[in-house]
């Protein structure tokens, strides 16, 4: 579903990310973990749109998305969960939710949208009993439930999420985790980037480590939890 | 000799009564003031979407006042197609603002923005003068000058149209920025631009409706205020420093900060300027907003929080 080949990005002349090549296939969940720094987010930054790349190609659904602004990627149904919780702030909980719609929303659509925001709600009840919130007001985790509830409502066939866990306590993570697995067994392709690598491990049906803006390692994520070498450098040995 | 103001106040009340006075100064400050609340809106808007202060605002309500004298006077168009095609026209340079004068600028700050939009507004001027010459012209009340006795205060049909205008930009923007999607939308780019093109917002485009939006509501004002104030092509600046006035002094961003502090910096000048020395008209509103800013540096109705936020 989503296919990346050599592809580099960079701020000036520091290369964040070179020559990364990776694969999504359709219904799975690929896992991209590495240490602060070692360019995940950049690399996710570039698939969406957010910025642009330097050199390489990325496929999404056979069409090349390389050159798209990010509005328009959005568009073919890749939706990406930024690091660190981007909510509307100063908006209420449902109008965050209802803008994830913004690309269809009409009154033909009305139905479909009422559907999703309720499945939504039916996922996250915290948010229903928050919707008429500021969002600012939530807290981390709701934040970051009202971000994936925000990207559901854009129709996306491959959900990216960008560290979901920053910053927030271990048995919310646990929560988060657990709703991005059933996300998946509902059908939906996934590519999670994170720094907590054992509870993305878990998760993924295959997992790639960044080292330094490169791919260091990669393969299924059981064998990979196995991995010496993964578990001295990342999970805490 | 010239007496001081108390007894010219005094002497004065002998022909009208003093409460007939001030009543009729409340009343010519409110509809100024209702001016100020529409040009403050215009920049609201703009700023709730950018971050930018566009100084060119008062030109856009002078744009609307002359280009309907010519509408009106000058081709002959009815009332209603001239105020119709005079909002499109002036929505017009609002956009060509914003394709040629914002969106070229490149790795542009909050402040080259703001100073590019002096330089449109310098534009708009020279522009304008060149169209329109240096004297000033006047439009026909939309429905005559036949003044309405209140007890002993006079209301000229003219200001109940620019406070109708108000209380109709006033509804219609709050409709549309929290009941529309576009307008949350548009609200959308304000808080969180990159979160904003996630969702599929193209913001570029949610800009120059910001603009479109300022310049039209600007055209109305400068529509409603031509027929009582008449109008000239030099304008502008004044009635924008009133107008960025009465948007600080309401809490910038805020719409009903907006019509507040319009409405108050009307009332202080008509009465100020009534009541006490009319030569320091334009002064007592400034002089009130700088001693409100020391007490509640973020506006009447502005939010502390948010002023902190932003990077303006």
């Amino acid at each position: 579903m989503l296919d990346i080949t050599k592809l580099s990005v960079g701020y000036g002349a520091i290369a964040a990310v070179k020559e990364v090549s990776l694969q999504v296939p359709q219904g799975r969940v690929v896992s991209i973990i590495g240490a602060n720094g070692a360019g995940k987010s950049t690399l996710l930054k570039a698939v969406s749109g957010l910025v642009k790349q330097k050199s390489g190609r990325i496929l999404f659904d056979g069409r090349n998305i390389s050159d798209l602004p990010a509005d328009r990627i959005v568009g073919l149904g890749l939706s990406q969960v930024a690091e660190g919780r981007q909510i509307f702030a100063h908006m209420s909980v449902a109008d965050n939710i209802q803008l994830g719609a913004y690309l269809y929303y009409s009154r033909r659509n009305r139905g479909e949208i009422r559907e999703r925001i309720d499945h939504v709600y039916a996922m996250f009840p915290i948010l229903a009993k928050r919707a008429k919130q500021i969002a600012g007001s939530l807290s981390g985790g709701e934040q970051q439930m009202l971000a994936i509830g925000r990207a559901l409502l854009t129709r996306p066939k491959l959900l990216v999420l960008d560290e979901p866990s920053m910053g927030l306590a271990p048995i919310v993570v646990h929560d988060i985790f657990h709703t991005i697995a059933r996300l998946n067994q509902d059908g939906m392709t996934i590519l999670l980037v994170e720094q907590n690598a054992r509870a993305a491990l878990r998760i993924a049906d295959f997992a790639y480590v960044l080292e330094t803006g490169q791919v260091a390692l990669e393969g299924p994520a059981a064998k990979l939890i196995n991995d010496p070498k993964v578990k001295a450098a990342y999970l805490g040995g | 000799m010239r007496h001081p103001w108390f007894i010219r106040a005094a002497q004065r009340m002998n022909s009208i009564s003093f409460a007939t006075q001030v009543l009729q100064f409340i009343v010519t400050g409110l509809t100024v003031g209702a001016i100020y609340a529409m040009v403050a809106i215009g920049f609201n808007i703009i700023y709730n979407v950018t971050e930018i202060i566009n100084l060119a605002q008062g030109e856009f309500v002078m744009l609307g006042g002359l280009v309907m004298v010519f509408m009106h006077v000058s081709v002959g168009l009815p009332l209603v197609p001239a105020f119709l095609s005079t909002i499109f026209l002036v929505m017009l340079v609002g956009i060509v603002m914003d394709r040629l004068g914002i969106r070229t600028i490149r790795k542009p700050s909050v402040m080259t923005l703001i100073i590019a939009t002096v330089a449109v507004s310098i534009i708009i001027k020279g522009v304008a003068m060149l169209l329109w010459g240096k004297s000033p012209y006047d439009l026909p009340a939309f429905s005559g000058r036949t003044p309405i006795q209140l007890g002993g205060v006079v209301v000229q049909p003219q200001y109940l149209w620019v406070i109708g205008f108000l209380i109709v930009v006033a509804v219609g923007l709050t409709y549309f920025f929290n009941r529309t999607i576009l307008g949350k939308a548009m609200r959308a780019c304000a808080d969180n631009p990159s979160a904003a093109r996630l969702v599929g917002i193209d913001v570029e485009k949610m800009v120059l409706l910001s603009f479109a939006l300022s310049a039209a509501i600007g055209a109305v004002a400068g529509m409603t205020m031509t027929p009582i104030a008449l109008m000239d092509y030099d304008r502008g600046a004044m009635l924008a420093i009133k107008g960025f006035g009465a948007a600080i002094l309401g809490g910038l961003g805020s719409f009903p900060g907006a019509i507040l502090g319009g409405l108050l910096i009307g009332l202080i000048e008509s009465l100020g300027a009534g009541l006490l020395l009319s030569g320091y008209k334009d002064a007592y509103a400034l002089i009130i907003l700088l001693a409100v800013l020391f007490v509640r540096p973020s506006g009447i109705l502005g939010n502390l929080q948010v002023t902190k936020f932003k990077r303006f």
